[in-house]
């Protein structure tokens, strides 16, 4: 492959609209998978308990 | 502060301050005449000063290990102070090139005061300064609370804190002295950006190693955000500023790009500070201080990973917006346009996640101006971001550049947004760091609460009042085909609103100032408190947590 | 998926590369094809460096902050080539290390002040913009006429814009110094090393009035009376349609 202006500006536009794509399903893959569950409940209340000392 | 480092740490910290003394005498001598030297001289003064201190409080009994059954707090105190007076200092400059702009003469006709080498000291104050410092100071706080981990030592803290104040300094007498080198919020030159990008590195690294010793595996959200926050930047900084100095004995250097590569570059940077230095790591914030200053978990927590991953991808795609009709090939705009657009999702996911957390809580933000300071916030966020994905389209771009709408723009956001979300946690925060349950005085936050908000009002509607109007003179047309105005006419129409900014700036100075006092009384109280307290009961309290 | 979700948030590194992997795409796409973008745009066959003069007269530029009120970018709008004359082209920030495109509008465009003005009206208005401009905003920059210019390190200059790209030729940056000198003296020895080195067309005066000395009022008004002037690609038509391909 060649890397003159043309072939470079053709993979910018075309290349991150994949990567977009493939990025969402992997991050909507990881929020929705159900046995994260638990753990985003989890840490969305971790912040709220009143034990103010490092767990060591 | 030197009772709270171990002695290892104390031979750290004379290495490190010796090193400094040492690499700051090395630029003054190379400097010679060069304003390079003066930088060189102001290095080796503090790193001195820092030598005596801890010289002074070397033979202080060690700290006892029941410290780390603790967490380490005394860096954010200082950071939050220090982060007050940057404020103060950079809306007090502000305030005054707003003044300027009015009446020309008030630059008193001294070189360094003139609007040109004093805007940098504005828009560094506030953005570093104020914005860096309550950053790195929250970020200590929040790193630990939710990991749940002590930082790993006492002195990497200081190191991050201090060794960026001094970054700060150096980059605000630079450009007294006409130290610059032209790329908007990143003009400090060639020594002081290696100096950063040492302390950056730092930073990124102490954030790793209290990462590190958590237990839970899960990283609470706020904290991806501040590690996006300190890497990002950390890439954005180090391509930026790639340059080369006319000699080792010179400020001056020249970047490696030009032209149209440098504009791309600048603004992918610009406007990508503007994503990771005063959004993600603010998001930090708002994510973990409004929900615990509300007392209810964040309304979504899928949505505000989604929302993190969002911005982290959109944003970096976003800068060439600032550059329409330039040129720059036109694809890359359009690139830079769509992707503006489509960060509107994950900028409103974000500000309607927060909004929703206090569903249910509404009273609390009717009563307490700390949870309001961050609910403002948010809502600023909203409008900021969605004006910003507005102002990215060609169409509207083509009025809105190069005019005040622009700069009504920005503070919407870093009035509106990230300073109300920083004096919200803030006003959380101190209580908490001084083991108070409130702040000093609640009508003060009050009265800074209201300060702010119709000071940011003020102010941006009068630019966007000036920005419209200015766009809209530049671009009309008589009818026999000429222009209508002459530049001087779009001048003059924009007298009045430089009067009405100068003025919003100047109520929110007067906040700041108000929330400074408030802050420094509660502090002294807190000191009081604990001088009255006995201290045989304190000797106790230390054994029971053995 | 758990466990490699479990490793991947244990040692937080996974979290890192996600965020620099999301993060650098963006930049790299948008700018990795503008440092090929020489292909396709014409050279400028006219185009030419700053002379020592201008160059530390567009530094003055820059330590005084200029850019923060003042563009230098000329949109390709109607209302835009109307008021400051042809849209600039690429070509024309070739040498700019950094570029002035600028963001804000404070006071006007300045791609195309070069000639617009006469050299004494450019001293008078940085004396005192008021003097000529009443209701103008400006600071006043008096100073710049009694400061003498530093040009015994303009030869470091060049030789740092050399390595940054900027064709400097060894001759050049020997006679930095001797150059700078000359273009505000045209009756020296020196003024004819100018016109050899950066073309005839270099303008060669006294700027700020006083053959007697280099002061930084005579840079910067160099610098302003050569800006938009380095090369006549934006007003030729020819060029102009190579480039407007964007």
């Amino acid at each position: 492959m060649s890397f003159d202006h043309d072939s470079v500006v053709a993979f910018a536009k075309s290349f991150g609209l994949f990567y977009l794509l493939a990025l969402s399903a992997c991050v909507l893959v990881y929020v929705y998978w159900p046995s994260n569950r638990p753990r985003f409940d989890k840490a969305a209340k971790t912040i709220l308990e009143g034990e103010d000392r490092p767990w060591r | 502060m030197i009772a709270q480092l171990t002695i290892q740490e104390r031979q750290s910290a004379l290495m490190i301050l010796g090193g400094l003394a040492l690499a700051g005498l090395a630029l003054a001598v190379a400097g010679g005449q060069d304003l390079l030297a003066a930088h060189g001289w102001l290095t080796v003064v503090c790193a001195l000063a820092g030598l005596f201190y801890v010289i002074s409080g070397y033979f202080e009994p060690e700290p006892s290990p029941e410290r780390l059954a603790r967490y380490y707090d005394e860096p954010t105190k200082a950071g939050v102070v220090i982060a007050m007076i940057w404020a103060i200092a950079g809306l007090f400059v502000g305030d005054w090139v707003a003044w300027q702009l009015v009446f020309p003469d008030l630059a008193f006709e001294g070189a360094w005061s003139s609007f040109g080498r004093l805007r940098p000291i504005h828009t560094s104050g506030v953005i570093f300064g104020f914005g860096g410092n309550a950053l790195i100071a929250t970020s200590f706080h929040v790193m630990q609370r939710a990991t749940r981990a002590r930082l790993p030592d006492q002195i990497t803290p200081w190191f991050v804190l201090l060794g960026y104040n001094l970054f700060c300094v150096i980059a605000a007498t630079g450009y007294l002295m006409g130290v610059t080198q032209s790329k908007e919020y990143a003009e400090p030159e060639w020594y002081a950006d290696i100096w950063l990008a040492i302390v950056w590195v730092t930073y990124f690294l102490l954030f790793l190693r209290t990462l590190a010793r958590r237990q839970e595996p899960h990283i609470y959200v706020a904290n991806w955000y501040y590690m996006a926050f300190i890497l990002l930047v950390a890439v954005l900084h180090v391509v930026n500023n790639l340059a080369v100095p006319i000699s080792f004995g010179s400020a001056k250097s020249y970047s490696v790009f030009s032209g149209v590569q440098d504009a791309m570059t600048q603004w992918w940077y610009g406007h990508n500070a503007v994503a990771f230095f005063l959004t993600a790591g603010f998001l930090g914030m708002l994510y973990y201080f409004l929900p615990v200053r509300a007392g209810r978990p964040i309304y979504s927590y899928r949505m505000s990973i989604i929302s993190f991953w969002g911005i982290t991808f959109m944003y970096m795609w976003a800068g060439s917006h600032h550059l329409h009709f330039t040129a720059l090939p036109q694809w890359v705009q359009t690139l830079g346009m769509t992707f503006s657009v489509m960060l509107l999702v994950p900028s409103w996911a974000s500000a309607s996640n927060a909004l929703m957390t206090l569903n249910g809580a509404w009273t609390k933000v009717r009563d307490d101006a700390t949870l309001r300071f961050m609910t403002v916030a948010a809502i600023f966020y909203g409008i900021s971001t969605f004006e910003g994905s507005f102002m990215a389209i060609r169409a509207v771009n083509s009025l809105s550049h190069y005019t005040d709408w622009t700069i009504g723009h920005v503070h919407a956001g870093a009035l509106g947004w990230v300073a109300m979300i920083t004096f919200g946690s803030i006003y959380a925060l101190v209580p908490k760091l001084w083991n108070l349950d409130t702040m000093y005085s609640g009508r003060l936050v009050e009265l800074h609460f209201w300060l702010a908000l119709s000071g940011t009002l003020v102010y941006v509607f009068a630019m966007w009042n000036s920005g419209i109007i200015q766009g809209l003179m530049w671009r009309s047309y008589t009818e026999a085909g000429t222009l209508s105005y002459s530049f001087i006419d779009s001048l003059v129409a924009m007298h009045p609103y430089y009067i009405a900014r100068a003025v919003g700036g100047l109520l929110f100075l007067l906040g700041a100032l108000v929330g400074f006092y408030n802050i420094v009384m509660t502090i002294r109280t807190a000191s009081a408190a604990q001088d009255e307290s006995d201290a045989p009961v304190l000797g106790a309290a230390v054994q029971a947590g053995e | 998926m758990f466990g490699f979700h479990y490793r991947l948030e244990r040692s937080a590194m996974g979290l890192v590369l996600a965020v620099i992997a999301a993060g650098s795409v963006g930049g790299l796409i948008e700018i990795a094809p503008l440092f090929t973008i020489d292909e396709t745009v014409e050279k400028a066959a006219d185009m030419r460096v700053y002379t020592p003069l201008e160059l530390a007269g567009r530094n003055i530029y820059i330590r005084e902050g200029c850019y923060a009120c003042h563009s230098q970018m000329i949109r390709t709008l109607r209302d835009e080539v109307d008021r400051y004359g042809p849209y600039s082209l690429a070509v024309e920030s070739q040498y700019d290390h950094p570029m002035l495109w600028g963001s804000k509008r404070t006071g006007p465009d300045l791609a195309r002040v070069g000639g617009k003005y006469s050299d004494q009206w450019h001293v008078a208005h940085m004396i005192n913009p008021r003097d000529v401009v009443p209701v103008s905003k400006m600071p006043r920059y008096g100073w710049l006429a009694q400061n003498t210019l530093e040009t015994e390190d303009l030869g470091l200059h060049l030789k740092a814009q050399r390595r940054v790209g900027v064709p400097y030729t060894d001759e050049m940056i020997a006679n930095a110094q001797a150059d700078a000198y000359g273009q505000t003296a045209p009756d020296s020895e020196h003024a004819k090393g100018v016109a050899q080195r950066y073309g005839e067309a270099t303008q060669v005066r006294a700027f700020d009035g006083d053959p007697g000395r280099v002061t930084e009022m005579d840079a910067m008004v160099a610098y302003l009376q050569i800006l938009g002037r380095l090369t006549d690609a934006a007003h030729s038509p020819a060029d102009k349609t190579a480039e407007a391909k964007r």
